[in-house]
């Protein structure tokens, strides 16, 4: 990602944030309300065209490509707010992304390699249900199997533990970890620290639309300007009490 | 049990096309052939609009566009013998087709009602045109002079054989990629395109397919008319009532459009004949209840009668009937999309 800028009108959403993410890595956005992550993020899905700079995936610019033009480019997407087809049954769901995926499939592997995502995401028992009936932890598990499916080098995770329970946040997280152990590139958005510090290697943490630091969890979390993004200055004379 | 009802699936249709194949043959009255032939052209135009209305859920009021295309170039190619009527067929289903795409490229940036609204205005806006130019006949209409003999059961083993594609092309596509991805677009269209489905091209793929079909039922009906005006097949009445018709039987179905058709074409012959006007009486209503109590509409309704009659034969005596979420996938939710019929 190189110098990426969004305005809205005047306002500067995102100004001039660059970073670079290694192959295999988990790669967390943490920021303060406000901060700018989700048009960041959006802008890398292809939901919206930066105002200027650019988008390097794998040597080849992705810049403002459209998200189904990004799936050939493996990169996939999955929602904050989860997004399934609903009136489709589960392993319909997944047989869409499979279909319109990267590879492709033909029409007889399609099932099959569907049913297998299901499986290594635990959600082989729903594979007829209709996808409106899922509990929100499956459906958030539906959005990584779908995305999943389009066999994605790159896997975009907006808010995915978002309203889940403790227990359902670690499965997932558990999950994520084994998607990277495959090879899976992931870029994850997340309020929540606690979570986003557990998985990350590397984490950006963005303010007022800009990059205010990048490194590890650990780094991350000594930054004082971090802190003071998140805590506010710390009055005179605290260190000493 | 799924091998059973798979074997029913296809032995079904086989009956009913052998039973149509050789109806004329024990004999029908010329009013009846009559009958189901104006039933196949409908049925025709509603699996077409059945493909982007139910499947893909792009809610078309501009189908007569297709209808009164087709039926002008198969006219004007049959004509005086230009042509032959089934190269006039092709040759009237691919001209929609082309006019469907010159359509779709601008409507289809719109969603939901907006297109809809724009559909209309496309289709009035080429209604009125049409009866504005001499070579439509203008408003007097065109008359077509055939040097064959009138022969009724060719025109409906024509229509019989298109109604047939039609229902093997819905048959396939739904149950392939193709179908796959204009339900995705119906249910969601944004999480279809971050699903790598590309929603204008399919958009524009299935309105193609649909006009053709259409466009040939326009054609089929122009022959057998011999004679048609712009504000008949242009006429808002038809984009209605191919909506109608996939309404009517089973939105997002095989059979529903099939069934909607023959409903369509028998209350047109039947009861218009006796109680002109009435039949905007019956399809108001007929709308009003399929809307209220059966979004499904006739398969809908016939796979919850199904449903019920299975359960009241399983539960015996003193067990209770358990509601089980499958049963629920077959809910249809009108304006949400479809429930997909695979």
């Amino acid at each position: 990602m190189n110098k990426l800028t969004k305005f809205f009108g005047g306002l500067a959403a995102v100004r001039d944030v660059s970073f670079e993410v290694r192959r295999g890595q988990i790669f967390g956005f943490i920021g303060p309300n406000g901060a700018g992550k989700t048009t960041l993020f959006s802008m890398i899905a292809g939901a919206q065209k930066p105002t200027s700079g650019q988008i390097i995936c794998r040597g080849k610019d992705v810049t403002g490509l459209r998200s189904f033009r990004l799936i050939h480019e493996g990169i996939a997407r999955t929602h904050q707010v989860v997004r399934p087809f609903r009136n489709m049954t589960v392993l319909e769901n997944v047989e869409v992304g499979a279909y319109f995926g990267r590879q492709g499939a033909d029409h007889k592997s399609v099932p099959e390699k569907a049913m297998e995502i299901l499986r290594s995401v635990g959600l082989q028992d729903y594979a007829d249900t209709p996808a409106y009936v899922l509990s929100v932890g499956n459906h958030k598990k539906l959005e990584v199997a779908r995305a999943l499916a389009t066999g994605p080098e790159i896997l975009l995770c907006d808010e995915i533990c978002g309203g889940l329970t403790h227990a359902e946040t670690a499965a997932m997280l558990e999950l994520l970890r084994q998607i990277r152990d495959r090879g899976v590139t992931i870029l994850y958005v997340e309020h929540d620290v606690k979570a986003i510090t557990a998985i990350c290697d590397r984490i950006l943490v963005l303010n007022y639309g800009q990059k205010l630091a990048e490194d590890t969890p650990e780094q991350v979390q000594l930054d004082p300007a971090v802190i003071e993004a998140y805590l506010g200055v710390a009055p005179k004379g605290w260190d000493n009490a | 049990m799924k091998s059973r009802s798979l074997r029913w699936q296809f032995l079904l249709p086989a009956i009913l096309l052998a039973g149509l194949l050789v109806l004329p043959e024990v004999g029908l009255s010329p009013n009846a052939l009559r009958l189901l032939f104006v039933s196949f052209v409908w049925i025709i135009a509603s699996l077409a609009w059945n493909l982007l209305g139910g499947y893909a859920g792009q809610v078309s009021f501009g189908f007569a566009v297709f209808n009164g295309i087709g039926a002008y170039v198969a006219a004007m190619l049959i004509d005086n013998g230009r042509l032959h009527p089934y190269l006039a067929f092709l040759a009237a289903g691919v001209a929609a087709a082309i006019a469907s795409v010159l359509i779709g490229l601008p409507t289809f940036r719109l969603r939901g009602p907006y297109f809809a609204i724009a559909t209309i205005g496309v289709s009035e806006a080429i209604r009125v045109v049409a009866t504005n130019v001499d070579f439509t006949g203008g408003a007097s209409g065109y008359r077509i002079t055939e040097s064959r003999q009138f022969n009724q059961l060719e025109h409906y083993y024509c229509a019989m054989f298109v109604a047939a594609v039609a229902v093997a092309t819905t048959y396939l596509i739904s149950r392939h990629k193709f179908g796959l991805g204009l339900m995705a677009i119906n249910q969601d269209e944004d999480a279809a395109a971050d699903s790598g489905v590309n929603p204008f091209a399919y958009k524009l793929k299935a309105h193609a397919i649909a006009a053709f079909f259409t466009g040939i039922a326009g054609g089929l009906f122009a022959r057998y008319a011999a004679y048609i005006h712009p504000n008949g097949v242009f006429g808002f009445h038809n984009s209605v009532q191919i909506l109608l018709m996939p309404v009517i039987g089973g939105l997002g179905t095989v059979w529903g459009p099939v069934l909607g058709g023959v409903v369509v074409g028998v209350i047109e012959e039947e009861i218009v004949a006796y109680f002109p006007q009435a039949h905007l009486l019956i399809y108001g209503g007929l709308l009003i209840i399929i809307v209220l109590f059966e979004p499904g509409g006739i398969v809908g309704g016939l796979r919850r009668l199904a449903r019920w009659i299975r359960r009241v034969l399983e539960r015996g005596p003193g067990t209770p009937a358990a509601d089980t979420p499958s049963e629920q996938a077959d809910e249809v939710l009108w304006g949400t999309g479809s429930g997909p019929g695979r």
